[in-house]
This record gives structure tokens, sequence and C-alpha cells, in this order.
């Protein structure tokens, strides 16, 4: 078996890791837009509750939260699969992060828009909508592919749980054939590739989208 | 014998000549101001004498040296040298006497107390001995200009070199930096200025070397060379720069 | 509960020595990683460009793959070149070569925003570049790196917990014993992670207190 076999067959577990970090990335976003939409209101429940969160999610190491979700949760009868248990632990860590990138982002949007915006006669979520929100994206891309990658750099962990994605691929095979040194760095090959195809596409949205004047820093 | 000669010095930069055979002295004790229109080469004069920059044919004597040949320590020159920058270039993580003494310490080898006399008495010729232990970031720019020419000065260099001192400063600053370089010039510190500044240039030299396309066009006293000029270059030049109110 | 707790005296010792460990893992990978990404960060800053371009390449590579890979190709594949080392070395160089690589993107970051003719004038002063890199850079850098720095230490702390997957008897690898005997899958697993939690506090408060300390007028971060 040559290095260009082992590089096939681990490809096959490819699919599996792109579906897992799109997802992931999904559920993050998602978190992530709702934790830094309630940082914008005032109500100390949803101050404590963010703090809470915050401290939680961003303490927490991802294969525990892992481990607490797939093996710890059946304990008190509550099963998850393993997909959903993956895509739940990344999203609610990484929507942590995020979180802090949108609110950053939030905060530089300028007061007077959405004064001119009230004066318009829009109300609170109409504002959020088309005046912060478009304004926040844009800002936030730098802090996004970083979170962004960083899911991608967790998705190895999916084979404690069972999913057939690389990494799982690639210790079968190590198994069998016991070439792991050949194994293991057509692992990281494939995975730097995936890496930066996915920051060209990042770039190239953000290309898409981009508006003179509001280009990150 | 002269401080400095500098015998048809030539710089290119990509093909581009911006100095073209330039003469010059500097005798212990003179001052002299080097002005001239923009990418007239001055500021470029200025980096090769100290080898900042490298040139591309001539000679620079150096206290009777020829330090453009191969073999030559940089090192010593360049402590010989006191260099003022026009945006300060304070190191930003230290105090104003630590910016002083770190010379002193790690290039002359100075002991602290040593070093901190040293730059105490540099502090208090230009009035920055009560600012010494502020950090560039609480100083005004006068008070930084001030500050980088007391760092300059604390080397005890045969000569300063000072690179368009008051052009990063606001009217009243400038007016500021210019007292003290004049008060160094009244005491007869050797030193070398690029500016085009005028009321600084007065204030401050002995002669004016008046630059265009990258040779040395006429040299005179200040007051000749502003108003009773014959050269259209010249005269077009300070006509422009000189506030003739 | 009381099941459960006298399960956790009883596996006291093991559950020290795996907080030995992963202490022991995180304070040694800190300290390497760090000082490997200063010695990153000046080769980024060399002259000539065969080094920079391998450098970048290096830290491209490490920040590019995901940290499991750089573990797995270390335990799995040096042993195949017939070096075969402990499961904490092999986490130690593993981390290390990751960590360094990130640690040197953050100073390269700071370093971009510093003003460069500070270096002029240390030049013009008459030092030699690295002179001018242990007195001016670095001093600088590092001041304006401490929170992304200091974050680092803390993902260390949490990436310590991906050493048991080598085989490294680590906290999380110890209450994964004790789990794997007394079946109480849930309430092991959520101890494990209060356990870090309050670890992390523990470094942010010292975080923050370091943050104060290093603090100068006009390094406002």
């Amino acid at each position: 078996m040559t290095f260009w076999n082992i590089l096939i067959i681990l490809a096959r577990g490819a699919g599996y890791t792109i579906l897992v970090t799109l997802a992931s990335i999904s559920a993050g976003l998602a978190v992530g837009l709702l934790l830094a939409v309630l940082g914008t209101m005032q109500h100390k429940a949803v101050k404590l509750f963010l703090a809470a969160y915050t401290y939680i999610f961003r303490g927490l190491p991802v294969l525990v939260l892992l481990f607490i979700v797939f093996f710890g949760l059946p304990g008190i009868g509550i099963r998850i699969s393993p997909f959903v248990s993956m895509v739940l632990s990344l999203g609610l860590i990484s929507g942590a992060y995020l979180a802090e990138v949108f609110r950053g982002a939030i905060a530089a949007v300028d007061r007077d828009e959405i004064l001119a915006a009230e004066a318009m006669g829009m109300n609170r979520a109409e504002i959020f909508l088309y005046i912060t929100m478009p304004q926040m994206f844009r800002m936030s891309v730098p802090g996004m592919i970083n979170e962004f990658t960083s899911i991608l750099k967790y998705t190895p962990f999916a084979y404690t749980v069972g999913i057939p994605e690389i990494m799982k691929e690639a210790m079968s095979l190590a198994a069998i054939t016991l070439r792991g040194l050949e194994i293991y760095l057509a692992v990281g090959i494939i995975y730097f590739i995936i890496y930066k195809l996915f920051v060209l596409l990042f770039m190239a949205l953000e290309k898409r989208f981009r508006i003179p004047g509001l280009a990150p820093e | 014998m002269a401080l400095i000669e500098v015998k048809n010095l030539v710089k290119t930069f990509d093909g581009k000549a911006v100095l073209q055979g330039i003469n010059l002295e500097l005798s212990e004790g003179q001052s002299k101001v080097l002005m001239g229109a923009s990418g007239c080469g001055k500021s470029t004069l200025l980096r090769c004498l100290n080898l900042l920059l490298s040139p591309s044919s001539g000679q620079i004597i150096f206290k009777g040296e020829d330090i453009t040949r191969p073999k030559v320590d940089i090192r010593k020159i360049r402590e010989d040298i006191g260099f003022v920058f026009q945006d300060f270039a304070l190191y930003r993580h230290l105090t104003v006497e630590e910016n002083a003494t770190l010379g002193l310490r790690k290039l002359k080898k100075m002991k602290m107390k040593e070093a901190v006399e040293k730059a105490t008495y540099e502090l208090e010729r230009v009035g920055m001995f009560e600012h010494r232990n502020k950090y560039p970031a609480q100083l005004s720019g006068g008070q930084k200009q001030r500050a980088a020419i007391v760092r300059a000065l604390a080397m005890d260099p045969a000569v300063l070199f000072l690179d368009e001192p008051t052009s990063s400063l606001d009217p009243q600053m400038s007016r500021e930096v210019v007292n003290v370089i004049n008060k160094l010039f009244l005491d007869n510190i050797t030193m070398l200025c690029v500016t085009h500044d005028a009321f600084l240039a007065k204030y401050i030299s002995d002669t004016i070397v008046f630059i265009d396309e990258g040779v040395v066009v006429a040299e005179d006293i200040a007051e000749r060379l502003f108003y009773e000029s014959a050269d259209p270059r010249i005269k077009q030049f300070f006509m422009s720069v000189i506030d003739h109110r | 509960m009381d099941a459960f707790i006298k399960d956790l005296i009883a596996y006291w010792p093991q559950i020290l020595a795996g907080l030995k460990n992963t202490a022991l893992l995180m304070v040694i990978m800190s300290v390497t990683g760090l000082s490997g990404g200063i010695g990153i960060f000046y080769l980024t800053l060399s002259k000539h460009k065969i080094v920079r371009t391998w450098t970048e390449a290096y830290i491209s590579f490490f920040i590019g793959t995901p940290l499991l890979v750089h573990l797995f190709l270390l335990y799995y594949g040096l042993p195949e070149l017939g070096i075969s080392l402990s499961s904490l070395t092999v986490a130690v160089v593993g981390f290390t070569l990751n960590v360094s690589a990130y640690n040197a993107r953050y100073l390269t970051t700071a370093y971009n925003g510093l003003d460069k003719t500070e270096l002029e004038a240390a030049r013009a002063q008459g030092f030699t570049q690295t002179e001018t890199f242990r007195l001016i850079i670095l001093p600088q850098v590092l001041r304006l790196s401490v929170p992304s720095l200091t974050n680092q230490v803390i993902q260390n702390l949490k990436d310590t917990s991906v050493a048991f997957l080598i085989q490294f008897p680590d906290f999380f690898a110890q209450m994964q014993e004790i789990a794997s005997v007394n079946f109480q899958f849930f309430k092991v697993y959520m101890t494990a992670g209060l356990v870090y939690l309050a670890l992390v506090s523990i470094i942010v408060l010292a975080a923050r207190r370091l943050e104060k300390h290093v603090a100068l007028p006009g390094f406002q971060t």
C-alpha cells in the first residue's frame, strides 16, 4: 500500500469531518448569536445567566464536555446520538467564544446610526436585524474564521464517540498496517488541506459581502 | 582637520540616484543645517553618514577614518553619533531616564550609578529632570523630543544628528524644542540638522547647506541664503517656507 | 450520593496522582511553549529568507492541524523510527510544538503593532540585532501579548485532558478509570468538569493580577 493509497482511504472519512464541522459551525453561530442578543438586554437575571454560561463553557475542556454529554447523560436517562453529542458540545463551547466576538462588534456599531433608525420609526428588533447585525457580521470576520478553524481542529475527538471521520479511519488503518508514521502524517496533510480550503472559502465569502469602510480590522 | 568630510557621496535606490555627489565638511563645534525641497536627499544623506544606509559610492571620513571601507566598526561610529528622529522613537517601555541610561549601561558598559549621573546632567540641561520617571506615553510632543535629545546626548557623541526634529510638533511645542536646541548650539555642540523649518534653522546654525536634486547647491549663513540669494531655486524654496510677515 | 463520595475518597490517591500529572504537564508545556514561542518568533525576524520561510511553514502547519494529530503522530509514529518515549515525553514534545507555534503567532501580531522607528533608533545608537531584540522588541512584545499568552495557558490546562488519549495518566484518565469501575458516569464526569472549572478559575485570577502588574502607561491593551 503506497502513501497515495493511504491518502485515498483516509479521505473517505473527510466527508464526516466536514459534515461535523459545518454542523458545529451552524450550532455555534446560532448559540453565539443568541447569547450576543441576550447580551444587549439589561435584565439582571439575563446578565447573571450570561456570566455563568461564559464561565462554564469557556472553562470546560471540549473532551470533558463531550464525555459528559455522550457518556454521562445516559446515566440520568438522556441518550444523545454520537453526532448530536459532538455537534452540541462544540456548538455550546464555540458559541461562548463567538458571543464574545459578536459582543465586541455590536459595541462598535455607531450609536448615531441606531438613533437615526429609531427616529425613522424602527423598533428594537428591526434595528437589530437591519442595522446592527449586518455590520456586526462584517466586523466579526477574523474572530469567526479563528473560531471556525478551531472547530475543525476539534473534530478528531469525534472518534471517541464512534463517528467514522478521518481519525477513526486512521486508527483502524494503523491497527492493521502498523504504519503509524505515514498514516498520521497523511492525516495531518488532509486536515491541513481542509483547513486551507475553509480559510479560502471564508475569505471569498467575506470579499463577496464586503462593504467599503466596513472591512474587518 | 574636519570632524566629518563627505566626498562625492552617491546613493542610488532602484536605479534612481537620490544623492548625486555630495561634498560636505563639518568641523568640531560647528553646526550646519541641511535644507531643500522634499526628496532632495537630505534625510538620506544623514542616514548614510551613520551607515544606517550604505552609500553607493563616495567617501565619508569620520574623525580621520574612512568609514565607507568594508571592515569598519559600525557600532563604535554609531555610539559616537547621537541621532534624534522626527517621530521621537523613544523606547516606549522605558522611562525617560531609562531611555537615556540604556545605551550607557549596555553599550558603554557603565555602572547604573554613573549612568544615572550622566543622564541627570543632560536631563537638567534640557529641562526634563522633573519628568525623568515618566513614560513616553505620558509626555507631550515637545517633552518627547527633549527626552529623545537627552537620550542622544547622554552617550557623549562627537556630533548630534537631528532629522526633522520639529516637523511632528505643533507651533508651540516646536518653539520649546527650538529653544532647547538653540541652547545646545550656544554650548558649541557639533550638530548636523535636517529640516524644512526655517525658524529652527536660523537659530541653530552656523551655516545652512542648500541641497537640490542630490547635490549641494549653496552654503551660507541663514540671512544671506534666505533673503539675498541669486539662485532661483533657492529663492523659490525660501519664499515658500519662510513666514514673511 | 454517599456511595459516590465514598468512591471518591477511596480513589483519592489516584485522583491526586492524576491531578499532579495534569499540573505537571500544564506547567511544563506552558514554560516550554513560551520559550519555544519566543525562539520561533525570533526566527521569524531573521534576515535570511530561507529561515523565515521555513519558520512560517512550521507555524502554519502547527496552527492549521489538530493537536490530536500532533500527539498521535509522535506517539504512534516515532516507535516506527525506533524511538520509544514515555507518554509524558510525547505529550510534552507534542504540546510544545503546538503551543510554541501559537505563541509565536501572538508575538508576531504584537510585533506588527510596534513603532518601527524605535528599532531604527536602537540601530542608530549602536545596538546589534540581537541586543535590539532582547532590550527593545521582546519586553514590549511580551507585555502587549499578555492577554493572548495567558489565554494560551488556560487553553493548555484544558488541553491536558487530551493527553489521556495517548495513555497519559492525567486527572481525566483517572476519573475515567473510576467511572469504568463504578459506572457512575454522570457523577464522575460532572465532578471532573467542576474540577477543571475550579482550576481554570485559579489561573484566570493569576492572569488578571499579572496583567495589572505588567501594565505600563502607553501599553493599554
